[in-house]
């Protein structure tokens, strides 16, 4: 893995990762799109506005998670780098960490 | 009457004290103490603690250790388990014919409700307590759960749980008016509140114990993976049955104590003529739409730790590492937000607004890639991988093969025009019953193989695992398939007969699909047996385990926390104390006939 330590919140690596939940994000945001541009039921001030807030509501809370949890994942990673730790989930609970290389496990495509 | 009842009271309490007094009597309480015990503090290895366990039964109602917790959930669950399965194998008989033939349509809703909630309430959630009782403090590296003594609280509040939802089926025989509840495991209003029974009302207080157990449950796991992970285990390298169980916790924490309030509404509505869901207060729709909000949420509470444990045990079996392991992590994380904007998927055929109906369709539609997500890191990480097919691999791959089928059958219902022909109708029982017999019980099925050796020390019969998997795979698939296509037929769920106008559905076909998914659903049964013979027996005379490697995981790699813990415990077990190997509970018969395995061949 090659993380160098730089201002950024997240590197391309973890951007990589996060992209899984980008996927959700742009099918939830397509909806709020083709909803405001075609709508055939017509608009109503109480039901158009719980309409868009499900969308947008859930999308925003996935938005935030997927922030958060990103950047604790990455800051625990650098962490576990700095001890020379390795990455891997099976890696001991009692301190022996395996020699083998550091599991950035989406990479090891066969 | 009111004399009555206080004199009722009075006895209750005196009751309860000479049972304190009794209990009190057995057990020194003092000789116990919640964190892994004072002396063990500082070491890094497991142990120490639990060491004073009182012998025989006491023991088991007073541990606070979560691995004899766990294996109090697992074998509760198991209870539970052959009573939901002895339920529907009543009602497959039942339906073998159109007709009314062995029972009334009163019977068959009992059945239908008692299975159903026994299934999701009793089976699913705490069969999936019982890995994370005893395995997550494993995997992190903990001395025990956070708080020792409110797992063991709530645990306790399920027995009686399942006695209260069961209750009517006791009390009926009695002649008491009380009956098992007819309102199936969704308690739709109006019909829940106007059942008079009062079986209704004991079943919602026995779901609202179980309720309070989950929550508390949660709380525990989540305080437990924040703050009592070891050393050397943080955000980078937790291991994915935690994450899942991290993010079920928290599903748990905003959707059951939801039911508890809605229950309780109920429970008002129907007692002290309250309006919550009646027509001329709240309306009827409320219930759906509360139910709902913690009821799509449960179904993702129910399947996600068993993705975690597929991911953590199909790796194994693979030679490999879980593909795109992050992947899986920010989708589980996705799911658990995603879930609860969904729950009006369940309600498109109730008239509601058609624009708030199509939001729920586009966040449902959303929810289905996270899931996709998963499945092609399953299915590439088997890829070129070295293949070992185990009982618990076949399990693995045998839940990824049914979530195809679970998974696509739900998108196809998140699309509303879709749902308004099939809401209501086999096919949904077929697209969920994918979901939780094939996922659910066939991941704790692997898991529960997986994880023998460590639990009892000793190894199942694996010839019987074999059977146990073939006989479930293909009972399922021929069951719940046949359900799909009577669900096209227009077949409706929830009857207890078929004699239906020929012009509305072809009737000779619909027979012989019922009929086709009655004995699909015996297979599965006769697979139980097989399953439950392998379980006991191998527990009391399997052959011990020598090596703490009896799959071979150190080869790859892959020996994980859980394993490194066992082989700990093993080496000090050599070095004198024998009882620490052992800690399933279960009593070994010393001197019998004993074999011994070291390694299990790859099959
Ligand atoms: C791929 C994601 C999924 C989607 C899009 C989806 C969609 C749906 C929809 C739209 C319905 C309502 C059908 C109707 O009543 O007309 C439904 C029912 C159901 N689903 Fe799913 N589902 C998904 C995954 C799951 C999972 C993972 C579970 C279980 C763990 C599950 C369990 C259920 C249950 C229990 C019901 C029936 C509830 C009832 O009416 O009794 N689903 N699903
Ligand atoms: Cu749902």
């Amino acid at each position: 893995m090659v993380s160098e330590p730089d201002a950024k919140t997240f590197d391309r690596e973890t951007l990589l990762d996060l992209v899984v939940n980008a996927i959700p994000l742009g099918i939830i945001l397509f909806f709020i799109l083709v909803f405001a541009l075609v709508n055939p039921f017509g608009s109503d001030p109480v039901n158009t506005a719980i309409q868009f807030s499900i969308m947008i509501v859930t999308g925003l809370a996935l938005l935030v998670l997927t922030y958060v949890s990103g950047k604790a994942v990455s800051e625990a990673e650098d962490e576990l780098e700095e001890q020379g730790l390795e990455l891997s989930e099976e890696a001991g609970a009692d301190g022996t960490a395996e020699t083998t290389a550091p599991a950035e496990t989406e990479d090891d495509t066969a | 009457m009111a004399v009555e009842q206080l004199a009722l009271t009075v006895l209750m309490g005196i009751l309860l004290v000479a049972v304190a007094g009794l209990v009190s009597r057995m057990v020194d309480w003092r000789s116990y103490t919640p964190l892994g015990g004072a002396s063990a503090i500082g070491g890094s290895g497991y142990g120490g603690g639990h060491a004073e366990k009182p012998a025989g039964i006491v023991r088991w109602f007073t541990t606070v250790d979560h691995k004899d917790i766990g294996i109090l959930y697992g074998i509760y669950a198991l209870v539970a388990f052959f009573w939901g399965g002895a339920a529907v194998l009543l009602m497959r008989a039942e339906l073998a014919a159109p007709g009314f033939d062995i029972m009334e349509a009163a019977f068959y809703n009992s059945l239908l409700t008692s299975h159903g909630i026994t299934m999701l309430f009793l089976f699913g959630t705490p069969i999936i307590a019982a890995f994370s009782n005893y395995f997550i403090p494993l995997l992190i590296g903990a001395d025990d759960m956070a708080f020792p003594r409110i797992n063991a609280i709530a645990f306790w509040l399920l027995p009686p749980g399942a006695i209260l939802i069961w209750a009517g089926f006791f009390t009926a025989p009695l002649g008491l008016g009380i009956d098992p509840a007819q309102t199936s495991w969704t308690m739709y209003t109006p019909l829940s509140a106007e059942q008079a029974n009062a079986g209704v009302d004991l079943m919602l207080l026995g779901l609202h114990l179980t309720g309070v157990s989950a929550t508390m449950g949660a709380i525990n796991f989540i305080a437990t993976i924040f703050t009592e992970r070891g050393d050397d285990v943080n955000w980078a390298n937790l291991d994915i049955f935690s994450w899942t169980i991290l993010t079920q916790s928290a599903l748990i924490l905003f959707a059951f104590p939801l039911l508890g309030s809605a229950l309780i509404m109920l429970l008002l509505d129907r007692n002290f003529a309250t309006t919550f869901f009646a027509v001329e207060g709240g309306s009827p729709i409320l219930w759906q739409h509360l139910f709902w909000f913690f009821g799509h949420p449960e179904v993702y509470i129910l399947v996600l730790p068993p993705m975690g444990l597929v991911s953590w045990i199909l790796p194994k079996f693979s030679g490999r590492k879980l593909f795109g392991f992050k992947f899986v992590v920010y989708s589980t994380l996705a799911i658990g937000v995603l879930s609860f904007g969904v729950w009006a998927h369940h309600m498109f055929s109730t008239g509601m607004d058609p624009r708030i109906r199509a939001s729920f369709m586009a966040v449902s539609l959303a929810i289905a890639i996270p899931s996709a997500v998963k499945t092609f890191n399953w299915i590439t990480t088997m890829w070129n991988g070295r293949l070992r097919l185990t009982a618990p691999m076949l399990f693995c791959i045998g839940f990824i093969s049914n979530f195809v089928i679970g998974g696509i059958t739900g998108v196809f219902l998140a699309a509303i025009p879709v749902d308004l022909v099939l809401h209501d109708t086999y096919y949904v029982v077929g697209h969920f019953h994918y979901i939780v017999m094939g996922m659910i019980a066939f991941a704790g099925m692997g898991a529960l193989y997986y994880w023998f050796p460590i639990v009892t020390g000793r190894m199942y019969q694996r010839t019987l695992a074999k059977w146990h998997f073939w006989l479930s795979m293909i009972g399922t698939n021929i069951t719940f398939f046949a359900f799909l296509v009577l669900g096209y037929l227009g077949m409706p769920r929830r009857y207890a007969t078929y004699q239906f106008d020929g012009a509305i559905a072809p009737l000779a076909q619909v027979t012989t699909l019922h009929q086709i998914s009655t004995v699909g659903a015996f297979i599965i049964g006769i697979g139980q047996v097989v399953w439950a013979w392998n379980m006991v027996q191998s527990w009391y005379e399997g052959p011990e385990v020598e090596d703490a490697d009896p799959w071979n995981l150190k080869d790859d790699g892959m020996f994980g926390r859980e394993f490194q813990w066992f082989e700990a415990q093993k080496l000090a077990a050599d070095g004198g104390e024998e009882e620490v190997a052992t800690d399933g509970g279960g009593v070994r018969p010393d001197g019998g006939y004993r074999r011994a395995v070291r390694r299990v061949d790859d099959e």
